[in-house]
């Protein structure tokens, strides 16, 4: 399989506005980043993707992510946007991760406080549907073990 | 008198199909000496929908590129822009222009 190029304008980079904070980055600090929100709100949502272990019956050993940053993290913080708008959570954060992500660890962190628990649901869940449907951040499944099971 | 160009970026598949990540690209505007002022600035200026059709004659070899392009969007100068305005958005040199495939990030 040939080598992925990388882009230059795939790089590290963060957005930080009012409570709400977006970032990409080669590594995740889960604890940190949803500690980042607690702000003693009472609601504390966090959702973590992990990658999967297989894609259409072919073992995926790990997955490779890039994104065209600047834009990337305008879209990821107008998202933010939205949700305070329509949700008014304390605070969100979301990261997501550039670069070489094994099988089993974290590509995006959702994470969301808010006073009351509706709101933290429901703020979580649009950033990580909204995040997931725009944000211009592309991954690509490195198959290393070739194996094919027929449905 | 050097031509206008632009900074096309690419990503995931187009950089794959393109085999590479960015590139200049020369804009394809009228050099010619006419008198009218309108016509003359009608010719600096490049649509984006005529921009497809110029990287798939640069990459002519660019497996399945013309799919590609036909399913993705595009930005220019870090802004989205909408498939109904692929005509209106015209560009004159020094944009920076993305072709953004299908996401799949989360």
């Amino acid at each position: 399989m040939s080598s992925m190029i990388l882009p230059s304008a795939s790089f590290e980079t963060r957005s930080e506005i009012a409570g709400a904070t977006c970032a990409l980055s080669y590594t995740l600090d889960v604890p940190t980043i949803i500690q980042s929100v607690n702000d003693g709100a009472g609601a504390n949502v966090h959702f973590i993707g992990t990658t999967r272990n297989s894609f259409q019956g072919k073992v995926v050993t790990r997955l490779e992510y890039q994104a065209y940053s600047k834009l990337a993290i305008k879209t990821m913080a107008e998202i933010v946007g939205t949700a305070f708008e329509n949700f008014k959570p304390i605070r969100c954060a979301v990261h997501h991760r550039l670069g070489t992500v094994p099988v089993g660890e974290p590509s995006i962190v959702v994470a969301v406080s808010a006073p009351h628990r509706k709101e933290a649901f429901r703020a979580c869940e649009f950033i990580l549907e909204e995040v997931k449907r725009k944000a211009q951040i592309w991954k690509r499944g490195k198959l290393d073990i070739i194996l094919s099971y027929s449905i | 008198k050097t031509s206008p160009t632009i900074t096309m970026l690419y990503f995931a598949a187009a950089s794959t199909s393109i085999g590479l990540t960015s590139e200049q690209v020369t804009l394809p505007l009228g050099q010619s000496q006419t008198e009218s002022p309108e016509h003359r600035e009608a010719e600096l200026k490049f649509p984006l929908s005529s921009l497809p059709s110029l990287l798939l004659s640069l990459h002519p070899t660019a497996l399945n590129l013309k799919q590609i392009l036909d399913t993705s969007q595009w930005s220019v100068n870090v802004e989205m822009v909408d498939s109904d305005d692929m005509d209106k958005i015209e560009l004159k040199g020094g944009e920076e222009v993305a072709v953004i495939c299908p996401v799949s990030g989360g």
